[in-house]
């Protein structure tokens, strides 16, 4: 019999496995790996559904939540569970000030568990961070 | 003792068998769809195909007159090196717009199989390998093809110029035809192709003649395209089931499908996997996979995309090049298209709309039915060239395999066009 406990803990984990959740990354950041930066990310594609190719727009900032300019953000990811890549590559394409840089070329062609490494680099400081997301 | 001990293994071996029987061949009744399954469904169906998509690279693509040039054009077999093969020779309306055959037949025999045209107005790639990214691009490249229409260019647009008829329509539509009548700046035969008389003719050429050339062609091509644009899938019983399923009445969703094949779309959505590729309402998710399908017997392992992608990045009549009428070239397909040797021998995914009357199946057509296509993604073979996508087994049984196979086959339906454009004008 399970106890309390355990079936709290499969309760989140079908929660948090679902396959189909859209991840909303309203309000969410990731801190990159050494620390540097910052980053969070808004689709411009809303919601986000696969095989459409659409733009991003990462916000970046420091460690102290100063926005960052002068970055170049870089995408590359893929599912790890099926050994393969974007089916694109996305470009930073401009800066939009205030932090906010805009990605070109991202689409999704599979629903399910993706991750996206973003690298920062500001001037030869470069940090990166994974970012996941199932859709 | 002795007699207990044999007496108990037949018993286990008597229950063993009936449970083995049960599972094989014992009544499944299908099990309730979750809100889970019912959201994944609603994504399958057709009543989720979003409008179709504008295509910025031709001008004419919505414009009924040269929906009706191009239909003409597509079963003119006067269009071809020997008066004898159309568009329609290969990609047959009877046959959903493919030809029955493992490699399309033309003049000769083709590389790869004829691949159905219904829907492609959604996709942004092309062929098997996705060497073309429009579909009016992709209609120029058999003309020239000498295994298919046989044909060059040169001799294309003449032969426009010259039918009253097809040029007065082709001028209302595209403006005032170019004067090919002298022979001397525009030979009988002339194009970029292996031929090499034909291509000496073409680098002979002035490039602004052939720029002209290769304008008016381009425009056939978009003529052709906005008639295929009209060649859509109709509802199949399963888009009506998934109707009645969201209607709230379950009852209203009975008798749709038969036992066999809900068991197969439960499968198809869950165990199975299909739906990582053929995801979206036309059931593809139009990507490149290599999903270990074997060579043609005889033949080297077919490279696919990896190959696909230089070609298309070099076609004149891509969406970057002169003859897009998007002037603002907005190519972000093309612009951030991705190589990587995970395309090596990877094929577009097909739809499986419509899969009835399609056979062969794959590439070059080495599958000739569904229960072949599936056993092998069952068995997931090591890819021959590349690395095969779909390694993992999915160890379904042959009753499953049955179950799936009958629910393709509920993907079967009439098209969506009216009847007047599939069959010669």
């Amino acid at each position: 019999m399970l106890n309390k406990t355990a079936t709290t803990s499969l309760i989140l984990f079908a929660f948090l496995s679902n396959p189909l959740a859209e991840e909303n990354a309203a309000g969410e950041s990731w801190l990159t790996r050494s620390g540097y930066y910052r980053v969070s990310y808004t689709s411009l594609l809303d919601p986000l559904t696969i095989n459409t190719i659409h733009d991003w727009v990462f916000h970046i900032e420091n460690s102290d939540g100063v926005t960052v300019n002068g970055a170049v953000v870089s995408v590359s990811g893929g599912m790890p569970q099926h050994n393969h890549g974007l089916p694109t590559i996305p470009r930073m394409t401009r800066s939009l000030g205030n932090g906010d840089y805009v990605l070109e070329g991202m689409r999704f062609h599979m629903n399910g568990y993706w991750e996206l490494n973003v690298t920062v680099d500001v001037g030869g400081r470069r940090d990166t961070v994974i970012i996941n997301l199932t859709i | 003792m002795t007699q207990v001990k044999r007496k108990t293994s037949i018993a286990i071996a008597a229950i063993f068998l009936a449970t083995l029987a049960w599972q094989q061949l014992g009544p499944r009744s299908p099990a309730r769809w979750t809100e889970l399954d019912l959201m994944v469904l609603q994504r399958l169906s057709l009543d989720s195909l979003p409008p179709l998509p504008t295509d910025p690279t031709n001008a004419v693509a919505d414009d009924p007159r040269a929906a009706r040039l191009g239909h003409q054009f597509f079963f003119d077999t006067r269009l071809s090196a020997n008066g004898a093969v159309s568009c329609a020779t290969c990609h047959q309306p009877e046959r959903r717009f493919t030809d029955g055959l493992a490699k399309g037949r033309g003049i000769g025999l083709s590389g790869r199989n004829t691949r159905s045209i219904v829907g492609t107005a959604y996709s942004p790639w092309l062929y098997w390998d996705g060497r073309r990214d429009s579909q009016w691009a992709q209609a120029l490249s058999p003309v020239e093809d000498p295994a298919e229409h046989g044909a060059n260019r040169m001799q294309f647009v003449r032969f426009i110029a010259n039918d009253p008829d097809y040029r007065s329509q082709y001028e209302v539509i595209f403006g005032p035809l170019p004067d090919f009548s002298d022979r001397t700046r525009f030979p009988d035969a002339a194009a970029p192709i292996a031929n090499s008389e034909v291509s000496a003719a073409w680098l002979g050429m002035t490039d602004e003649d052939r720029k002209s050339v290769n304008r008016t062609y381009a425009n056939i091509g978009k003529a052709i395209a906005a008639y295929e644009r009209l060649i859509m899938p109709g509802p199949s019983r399963f888009d009506v089931y998934v109707r009645a399923l969201l209607s709230g009445n379950g009852k209203t969703a009975q008798g749709i499908l038969t036992k066999d094949e809900i068991l197969g779309l439960q499968l198809f959505i869950n165990e199975a996997r299909c739906t990582e590729c053929h995801n979206g309402p036309l059931l593809t998710n139009n990507e490149f996979h290599n999903t270990g399908i074997l060579s043609f017997p005889g033949e080297l392992p077919d490279r696919g995309r990896i190959d696909g992608i230089k070609k298309v990045l070099s076609d004149p009549f891509n969406c970057l090049g002169d003859y897009s009428d998007d002037p603002e070239k907005r190519c972000a397909e093309l612009t951030y298209v991705r190589t990587g040797v995970e395309l090596i021998g990877a094929s577009r995914t097909p739809s499986l709309r419509n899969l009835g009357g399609t056979a062969p199946y794959s590439h070059k057509g080495q599958n000739e039915t569904i229960a072949g296509l599936l056993d092998l993604y069952n068995r997931a073979p090591l890819a021959m060239i590349g690395h095969n996508e779909a390694e993992q087994k999915l160890n379904l049984s042959r009753r499953e395999l049955k179950q799936l196979e009958a629910f393709l086959n509920a993907l079967d339906a009439p098209l969506a066009t009216s009847e007047e454009w599939l069959s010669a004008p």
